[in-house]
């Protein structure tokens, strides 16, 4: 299978087999193009070459439709669900299901027996009748997956599925792919959490810059030649020595929803804060970095304050304005570019300046200053994110999930970046609050965990990843 | 004696003005309605008033016939619709702008053709009319008889679709489609549902009842055509569609409350007041104002309203 | 916001003129004359381009300002034509008291009021807006109606002319009158004041920081706030209000400059053809110069289009309509790939 992206090229000889009654995790690096072969499977991308075949059936050449995929029995569960918030569980489910079988009433009764039919073979749980807006994430994704099984496919596909999930819920999904799989279904599992999907499998492909490099039985495996496979080299899983300077206090007073924990920042130190994913992590990130102060949150914050914000391409940067526009964004109250009478006016001189500095000393790839910010890959998007909140000394740096979404090469600048930051003259202090645990666990000096909005921190000696796993499970269902 | 007379003369012809007045709104707004249900906000609506006004005329004028003016009318509606909602829905450009041009393309190219073909004679169109079908026995009830009961068939029409759009929005699975579509297009992308081809036959539906709607203003209410005849009934069709809360029987009475607010003029004539009736006609959209700030407040509007699909990332 | 590609508006009008001319042929016109009739009556002398064109491009030129600005930054003002209802009232009524006054003093007196009326007749679009999350377009399009109904109000009552058989205003004073620009025809200073406001405009945007972050609101409202720390609030509420105060200016400027009373039918749509004049301009200030001077002409030349050659003015419309739709769909979004 090979597919480009204009000069980028996603898929080159990427390979995949999955036989019915298994499950078969799919893993790979972000970027390794694990989602461009999984949209091409779900129909909603032609491959350039390749071929894929159901059931010894090959798919004709001029590529296939969603439609298509659908009714040849591909089931895909997104890992952003696709349901319609406003609409109850049922008629989500119907959604899907209308198509397939014609007619204009809703089929409710239909619907209902199957679901129960289906609850009586895995243990699925649905609740159907609650707008799926007031739904929690665990059971938007069991409706998800519910419609999907509606339709019978015979092979079921998921892409990230545990991403959202709290490492208990983890655990019942796992269950339930088994019981899937052992119907007869085809599983395919995508994941980038090794010891999750180990823990399920059947076989794994791994994939690795659009090539597939290894297809194995998960007996013949260990996690760390997949995870080597993945990679390319063993370097990038030694875990770093941690030097501590300090330098002076920075104290910040988090109140989340009970009561007050002193989260203590000091200059030169990382401080990691982990969590599973809806705890809280954006209005801690932006109530630290003075952006959009909650009520709930006293911070004191020092002069220069620096945010990397999760979603770079929304938060981050305006795609239409270029580079220098970008720069100004997060610049434009720096008395150094301003002018005229009254400060009113931009020098735009001074700002394509810096930028063309940033752009030499951070080593962006782009056409030059003038370049859309949203031209740019998503690595360099975030070399120019962080490049520009880093200029100018700031004393605190919030970096929230700072690689989310970047591959290998761009996740290292970023870990990089934020050590030379910490072992710097007049090093800030830093806080990163990040859902990956791992790294958390690498970059910290200390570590929080936050959860339903309490801060807590843990203890040296538990700064494991089982130390710190179980701590985030804490008071959560 | 005679001044309660007068003053009963006065309410029934106040209550039958407000409906003759409401049909066209209703119809319009109906169709908006499910327009917006599937996430189009058409402000080119005007355009397609306008056109089935002018279509139903010529179609009218051609044949002797009223029916097949009708008709006329309403494929002249989607005829202008097709301006707005094909690049709308297939090439994503902005709906209030496009809206906006249809309008202007409806009104400027109705008047432009009237005025080459009837123009020059400065006498008015007569028109072969819809004939009002009295009911039987209802239309002699006093006040609401003649008022409801003795109507022209499309403003029956107009009536029976408040139950049936009701019935087809929340009792059917294209209902169900539609209404999707207008919350979450890329969720109902990936449920499989033709987005696009779904928002396209909605918006043209609206343009279909927005051209009856001229052709009843032509044949049915007034018997004639007038350049710029449709009088900004397009736009007021979307101030039914929010007061009415995209829903059926509430757009049937915001539309009939609008037609009343345009009536009252002659009830104030009957009891005395002649001055000041512009400040009623001005009193419906205030009400809707208040009611979007007030407890419509966050209005449960489709949530992809006025958005283009794909949206561009 | 609306980014078109530059070559958008000349394909728009490109477009426009060919379907005229196919028109026109279709209805058994005479398209060269037609056309050149067209011409004639836009630029054909220097009446033509005083009086005629330029003159019917001002309040084309201030309220596709008003619109630019709002677009700009992301709000939909479709009020522009209420704004200019309650601009022209608030201007011609400062006028008609202050009559006594000397012109210097009254002029400028008229138009800051109307600026003000405009301004405060967006307030409560922008205060929904604001505060509770409503969308300004059905806001904004119910206040016009509101206007039109209390002008015509306002006309057939406290301000009607004193015999009380029109329904149109007393005359306006004359040192409320705007004084005349080009000697010898009837454009008025309201002209250059628009051409200095979108010069103005364009420095804001181009070189000041608000205008920059106004920008900023417009093209990525959640970066703006976050990374920009915006109080795009604020700054939103700035420019709703200033826009209508733009399009309040435009209906005392016409009031003052031209129809020198206040008539029911005051605008013909101005406040909704200023989208199409924006959008051709691609919501660039200086370019609305050009595209309210273009749509200016075309209607002084679909004027001598229907006097010469017979062809219905209306149809002028109809090549607005085409030119933004031509510009639109040269525009469009691409798709998500």
């Amino acid at each position: 299978m090979r597919r480009t992206f204009g000069s980028v090229v996603a898929l080159d000889d990427a390979r995949l087999e999955v036989a019915r009654g298994e499950v078969h995790a799919l893993v790979g690096e972000n970027g390794a193009g694990k989602t461009t072969l999984l949209s091409i499977l779900a129909g909603h991308l032609t491959p350039d070459a390749g071929t894929i075949e159901i059931d010894g059936l090959a798919i004709p050449d001029r590529g296939w439709t969603t439609r298509e995929a659908w009714d040849r029995g591909v089931g895909m569960v997104h890992q952003h669900f696709a349901l319609v918030p406003r609409l109850t569980g049922e008629e989500n489910l119907s959604l899907g299901v209308r198509r397939a079988r014609g007619g204009w009433a809703l089929p409710t009764d239909w619907i209902r027996r199957r679901v129960e039919a289906i609850r009586e073979e895995t243990g699925l749980d649905v609740d159907l009748r609650t707008p799926v807006e007031e739904l929690s994430i665990g059971e938007r994704q069991r409706l998800e997956i519910m419609k999907v099984l509606l339709r019978d496919p015979r092979i079921l596909v998921l892409d990230e599925p545990t991403a959202v999930l709290a490492p208990s819920e983890v655990d019942g999904l796992l269950t339930l792919l088994r019981r899937l799989a052992g119907e007869g279904r085809a599983v395919l599992l995508v994941a980038h959490k090794l010891d999750e999907v180990l823990r399920v499998a059947d076989r794994i492909t791994v994939l690795r810059n659009g090539s597939t490099v290894l297809e194995s039985d998960r007996s013949k495996v260990t996690a760390r030649s997949v995870a080597e496979a993945m990679v390319g080299d063993a370097e990038a899983l030694d875990t770093p020595e941690r030097t501590e300077v300090r330098v002076g206090d920075i104290r910040a007073r988090w109140l989340g929803r009970d009561d007050g924990t002193d989260l203590e920042l000091r200059a030169g130190e990382i401080v990691g804060v982990a969590g599973v994913e809806g705890n809280g992590q954006r209005t801690l990130a932006r109530a630290l970095s003075g952006r959009e102060l909650t009520i709930d949150g006293r911070v004191h914050l020092p002069e220069g304050v620096a945010y990397i914000p999760q979603d770079r391409g929304r938060e981050g940067l305006i795609g239409s304005f270029d580079l220098t526009e970008n720069v100004a964004l997060g610049h434009h109250g720096d008395p150094d570019v301003r002018g005229g009478p009254g400060a009113l006016f931009l020098r735009w001189s001074a700002l394509t300046a810096r930028t063309r500095e940033m752009i030499h000393t951070f080593g962006i790839r782009t056409s030059g200053s003038r370049a859309a910010a949203g031209s740019l890959s998503g690595g360099n998007q975030q070399r120019l994110v962080v490049a520009r909140e880093l200029h100018g000394s700031p004393k605190l740096v919030v970096a929230e999930n700072p690689t989310r979404g970047l591959d290998v090469a761009g996740a290292r600048f970023v870990h990089d970046q934020l050590r030379r930051l910490r072992g710097a003259d007049q090093a800030p202090a830093i806080v990163l609050v990040s859902t990956d645990l791992d790294e958390v666990l690498a970059l910290s000096d200390r570590i929080y965990t936050l959860v339903r909005g309490r801060l807590t921190e843990v203890p040296a000696a538990e700064r494991t990843r089982e130390g710190v796993g179980a701590r985030m499970l804490e008071a959560s269902e | 004696m005679m001044d309660s007379l007068l003053q009963g003369a006065g309410w029934a012809a106040f209550v039958e003005a407000g409906v003759r007045l409401g049909i066209p709104l209703v119809l319009a707004a109906l169709g908006e309605m499910v327009s917006e249900r599937a996430g189009v906000l058409n402000i080119g609506l005007e355009g397609s008033i306008i056109a089935g006004a002018l279509g139903g005329a010529l179609g009218a004028l051609a044949t002797g016939s009223a029916g097949v003016g009708v008709v006329a009318g309403a494929a002249a509606g989607v005829l202008v619709g097709l301006a707005f909602a094909i690049p709308v829905v297939w090439l994503n450009t902005d709906q209030i702008i496009t809206g906006t041009a249809v309008t202007l393309l409806g009104l400027g190219g109705t008047a432009a053709i009237y005025s080459a073909r009837f123009g020059a004679t400065g006498t008015q169109l007569t028109l072969p009319t819809l004939e009002p079908i009295a009911i039987p026995l209802l239309s002699d009830i006093p006040v609401l008889g003649p008022a409801f009961f003795d109507l022209a068939p499309t403003a029956y029409l107009t009536f029976a679709l408040a139950p049936l759009l009701a019935w087809f929005l929340f009792r059917t699975e294209w209902g169900l489609e539609v209404r999707a579509v207008g919350e979450d297009p890329d969720a109902a992308a990936a449920a499989g549902l033709p987005v696009r081809r779904l928002r396209l036959a909605a918006a043209l539906f609206g343009t279909l009842l927005a051209g009856l709607a001229g052709a009843h203003l032509a044949l049915a209410y007034t018997g004639t055509f007038a350049e710029n005849m449709s009088a900004g009934r397009g736009f007021i069709a979307i101030a039914v569609v929010v007061l009415g809360r995209w829903r059926p029987w509430a757009v049937l009475v915001a539309g009939l409350f609008f037609g009343a607010a345009s009536a009252l003029q002659f009830l104030l004539q009957t009891l005395g007041w002649d001055v000041g009736y512009q400040l009623f006609l001005a009193l419906p959209y205030i009400l809707t104002l208040a009611a979007l700030g007030g407890w419509v407040g966050r209005s449960r509007a489709p949530a992809a309203l006025g958005l283009p699909w794909p949206r561009r990332h | 916001m609306i980014r078109a590609r530059w070559w958008g508006p000349f394909f728009g009008i490109g477009l426009a003129l060919l379907v005229t001319s196919g028109a026109l042929a279709l209805g058994g016109y005479d398209v060269g004359e037609a056309l050149a009739a067209l011409w004639r009556g836009a630029f054909g002398s220097e009446q033509a381009i005083a009086s005629f064109t330029l003159k019917r491009s001002v309040p084309l030129l201030l309220t596709g300002l008003a619109v630019a600005l709002a677009f700009r930054a992301g709000i939909w003002n479709i009020g522009a034509e209420g704004q200019l209802y309650a601009g022209a009232v608030a201007g011609f009524t400062v006028g008609l008291i202050g009559g006594g006054l000397p012109s210097f003093v009254l002029v400028p007196m008229v138009l800051l009021a109307s600026l003000a009326a405009g301004a405060a007749w967006a307030t409560l679009p922008t205060l929904m807006k604001l505060k509770g999350g409503t969308n300004e377009v059905i806001t904004t399009l119910l206040l016009n109606f509101v206007a039109i109904n209390l002008t015509a109000w306002l006309i057939q009552g406290a301000l009607q002319e004193p015999r009380g058989v029109y329904n149109e205003s007393a005359p306006l004073p004359e040192s409320a009158h705007l004084p005349i620009l080009w000697s010898g025809t009837d454009l008025h200073v309201g002209f250059a004041v628009a051409v200095v406001l979108a010069v103005g405009l364009w420095i804001v945007f181009r070189f000041t920081r608000v205008g920059f972050l106004v920008r900023a609101i417009g093209e990525g409202p959640a970066a703006a706030r976050i990374t920009g720390q915006v109080r795009s609030n604020r700054i939103a509420a700035g420019v709703f209000l200033a826009s209508g105060a733009l399009a309040g200016l435009a209906g005392a400027v016409q009031v003052a400059g031209v129809d020198l009373k206040l008539y029911e039918s005051l605008s013909p749509g101005w406040g909704y053809t200023a989208i199409a004049v924006a959008l051709l301009a691609r919501l660039n200030p200086l370019a609305v110069i050009l595209t309210a001077i273009f749509f200016g002409a075309l209607q002084a030349g679909a004027a001598g289009m229907q006097r010469a050659a017979g062809v219905p003015f209306a149809w002028v419309n109809v090549i607005e309509a085409i030119a933004v739709l031509g510009v639109l769909v040269a525009a469009r979004e691409r798709e998500a790939a």
